[in-house]
């Protein structure tokens, strides 16, 4: 970390000169503003709740995810058990006719070991892990020779079809934006309702950990797109062309 | 800030109708996004939608209201998140703290993301002064930068250009052969980019929200260049208004509902990425700088005016231009700076100063259409007409958008309007007046008599030339009254 530079208008004066425009002077909100004075118990009591509105919910939810997550781009897997999942994986690889994989290390993979399989195939399985052997550089290059990455997830949102990725070790922002094929492995627990069912157990996080965010949230729904030509939709232009959601369960 | 034209709206706009390539751009542009808008729209059902809207315009109506509150809550969390918060009061402060870091970090190549505020400040060109490679990595921004021009459009920058036009800029700046494969084009910018991306040390986006309570940059895209701009390079500087911050992160979900619908008519675009400081130690990668510029450059001024602080709600979802029948006509061109469309002729005079943008708050039929479809419910119409009596009734001769005579006709109307005996003589020298058009050979009548087609008496002359105008009947709604409908009630 650097150290803070003053650049700019000093805060104090360009303060002072919003009030002005709002012609009154230094005064807080009067009313409580909810979403940012609940306390933690209050914010625990919410999470709970949404547990529990979850686990009764599952299957539905999982069908949401799905039907939503086809409609926002992705190509949907569903797998009953990891040899499912790690058959479907297999596909899409060779489907892809790549032989370089750069995959996450997320504990996921414990679960789901796709590396001696892919490797049976042919393929070269590179795991995300920064050492002193393997520095920024050389891991940026293994991930942009790669045809295809793989990922786990942090949650899935089945409201709109979303992957959601935070940092963790193990895991490159890049993997699931560099390579032409992605490859989101996502397990129920992972499963989330709505956009404020995560943005709630987000907030508990962030309590918890003592104002600590994570330097990244990701939301990936669907392939890279753009339609700045012409309004032509064309997939793949600077992310992935092809992604696929394998749902665990 | 970038040249200012608005002073020649009537002109541009003037010239810009008689362009068919740019009216087929903004037809597909029209059906494309609109048509979305209202299938999303219908899919949430309307009621669900107003519930939406309302509940989007209180977070904005709370957060401006207490503006300082925030950006100083704001100011705290990106500090405690390890980045550093720069406040701007102009645009020549702002780019002044963007070529320090680039200057004093040794930055060659820098890889931005679409920002139309760095539009606004027009940054790149400070960069490049001082030795910066700048590389717009967005599709349409990429097109305009080698075009050496300027958005069109909030969403979509490059509306105006044609696939061909695309193929060719490409062949001559590129030096590939032309091609203009939409596929193609979209593939040569991707690799082309891709080697920029890895190369550059500055990484600059825009942002669509700040979060006051984490600290947080959000950025919406579907290209996911702006994920590769703020996670390759290894200094991230977010630009933005200051009008963009928003209290909590949960307030996060009900404009991420709005804003790609309103858009583009998505769901939810391919990438959200909300950014929180700095790469921490454990990180794989990230950037290991991050800043973030927010700029007044004219916004106090609106905030200062209670009848436009509202403008400062906007999100920029474009919803407004897509629907606007005067855009949909000249494009976003013609409003001659960086932002078009209903929300543009209200931000601009504010931000450029209402002197040289007096024409722009004419740029309206006053239909409502654009009010209507505002999802954070911004009644643009309403300011409109603000800025409108503020040209109409300034004791200052240059802010006046109307010539001497116009005016003097518009009081002369409004003199006769409310004065029943001056309305009463002047239908019947009227009717005199059409009595006598009717026996004279150069009558332009409609042959029911309803319409006059063509008159020859400026400055009715001026208003026929385009459309019809009514012919006063036999009987006006007045004698009608005297004679018969005041009787019934006696």
């Amino acid at each position: 970390m650097t150290t803070p530079e003053s650049l700019g208008t000093p805060k104090a004066e360009f303060l002072a000169n919003v009030r002005q425009a709002l012609g009154r002077a230094d005064v807080p909100p009067t009313q409580p503003y909810p979403r940012l004075t609940d306390s933690l118990p209050e914010l625990e009591e919410q999470a709970a709740e949404i547990r529990r509105r979850l686990a009764e919910n599952l299957p539905a939810l999982l069908d949401q995810l799905a039907d939503m997550a086809t409609k926002g781009g992705w190509n949907v897997h569903r797998a009953s058990g990891a040899e499912e999942a790690i058959g479907q994986i297999e596909t899409i690889v060779k489907d892809s006719g790549t032989t370089n994989i750069v995959r996450s290390a997320q504990p996921v993979f414990d679960q789901v070991s796709v590396d001696a399989a892919l490797s049976n195939l042919g393929a070269k399985v590179t795991t995300v892990a920064q050492d002193d052997e393997n520095p920024r550089e050389t891991l940026r290059e293994e991930i942009r020779q790669s045809g295809v990455g793989i990922t786990g997830a942090d949650y899935a949102l089945a409201e709109t079809g979303t992957l959601v990725v935070l940092p963790r070790k193990g895991l490159s922002r890049l993997v699931s934006l560099v390579p032409s094929v992605h490859i989101a492995l996502v397990r129920a627990e992972d499963v989330l309702d709505t956009l404020d069912d995560l943005f709630l157990l987000r907030r508990l996080e962030y309590h918890q950990q003592g104002g600590e965010m994570g330097s990244y949230l990701n939301f990936i729904t669907g392939p890279s797109r753009t339609a700045d030509i012409e309004m032509t939709i064309v997939e793949g232009v600077h992310g992935p062309k092809e992604v696929h959601m394998v749902i665990l369960y | 800030m970038p040249e200012i034209k608005t002073q020649d709206f009537f002109a541009a706009s003037a010239a810009a109708i008689q362009n068919p390539q740019l009216r087929r751009a903004l037809d597909r542009v029209a059906s494309g996004f609109e048509v979305a808008r209202l299938d999303r729209v219908a899919e949430a059902t309307p009621e669900v939608w107003e519930d939406w809207k309302q509940q989007a315009r209180d977070i904005k109506v709370h957060t401006i209201e207490h503006l300082d509150y925030y950006l100083d809550l704001l100011h705290t969390n990106v500090t405690a998140a390890g980045g550093q918060l720069h406040f701007a009061k102009d645009a020549t402060q702002a780019n002044e703290i963007v070529a320090h870091i680039a200057r004093t970090r040794n930055v060659k190549v820098a890889t931005k993301s679409k920002s139309m505020v760095s539009e606004e400040l027009a940054l790149n060109p400070v960069l490049e002064s001082i030795g910066v490679e700048v590389w717009e990595t967005d599709l349409g921004e990429y097109i305009i930068q080698l075009a050496e021009e300027t958005p069109s459009h909030l969403v979509a920058p490059a509306l105006h250009k044609s696939k061909e036009d695309v193929a060719e800029l490409f062949s001559e700046k590129l030096g590939i052969p032309y091609d203009e494969d939409i596929y193609h084009m979209a593939a040569t910018a991707r690799e082309v980019l891709r080697d920029k991306f890895m190369e550059a040390d500055l990484g600059i986006s825009g942002a669509n929200f700040v979060v006051a309570e984490t600290g947080s940059l959000v950025i919406i895209t579907n290209e996911g260049n702006g994920r590769l701009s703020t996670s390759a390079p290894r200094i991230h500087i977010g630009i933005t208004g200051m009008e963009k911050v928003i209290p909590s992160m949960q307030d996060l979900s009900i404009f991420l509902r709005l804003l790609p619908r309103s858009a583009t008519g998505q769901r939810i675009t391919s990438y959200v990425s909300m950014t929180t400081g700095p790469r921490r130690s454990d990180d794989e990668d990230g950037p290991e700088e991050f800043h973030l510029v927010l700029v007044d450059n004219g916004r106090s001024r609106m905030l200062a005016d209670p009848a436009l602080r509202e403008a400062l709600y906007c999100i920029r979802c474009g919803a407004c231009l897509n629907i606007c029948p005067v855009y949909a006509r000249i494009g976003g061109h013609a409003y001659g700076w960086v932002y078009p469309g209903p929300i543009g002729a209200v931000v601009s005079p504010m931000l450029v100063g209402l002197k040289q943008a007096k024409e722009l708050p004419q740029a309206s039929s006053l239909c409502g259409a654009c009010r209507e479809v505002c999802p954070i419910k911004i009644d643009i119409p309403r300011m409109l007409l603000n800025l409108r009596k503020k040209t109409a009734e300034s004791p200052d001769e240059s802010l006046r958008s109307a010539p001497k005579p116009e005016r003097a006709l518009a009081s002369l109307y409004a003199k006769l309007m409310s004065s029943p005996r001056l309305l009463g003589m002047a239908v019947g020298f009227a009717k005199g007046l059409q009595k006598l058009e009717r026996i004279l050979p150069f009558s332009h009548l409609t042959k029911d008599r309803k319409w006059i087609k063509k008159s020859l008496v400026p400055p009715l002359s001026k208003w026929t030339r385009s459309r019809d105008l009514p012919a006063l009947p036999k009987q006006t709604f007045h004698d009608i009254w005297k004679k018969e409908l005041s009787r019934d009630d006696s």
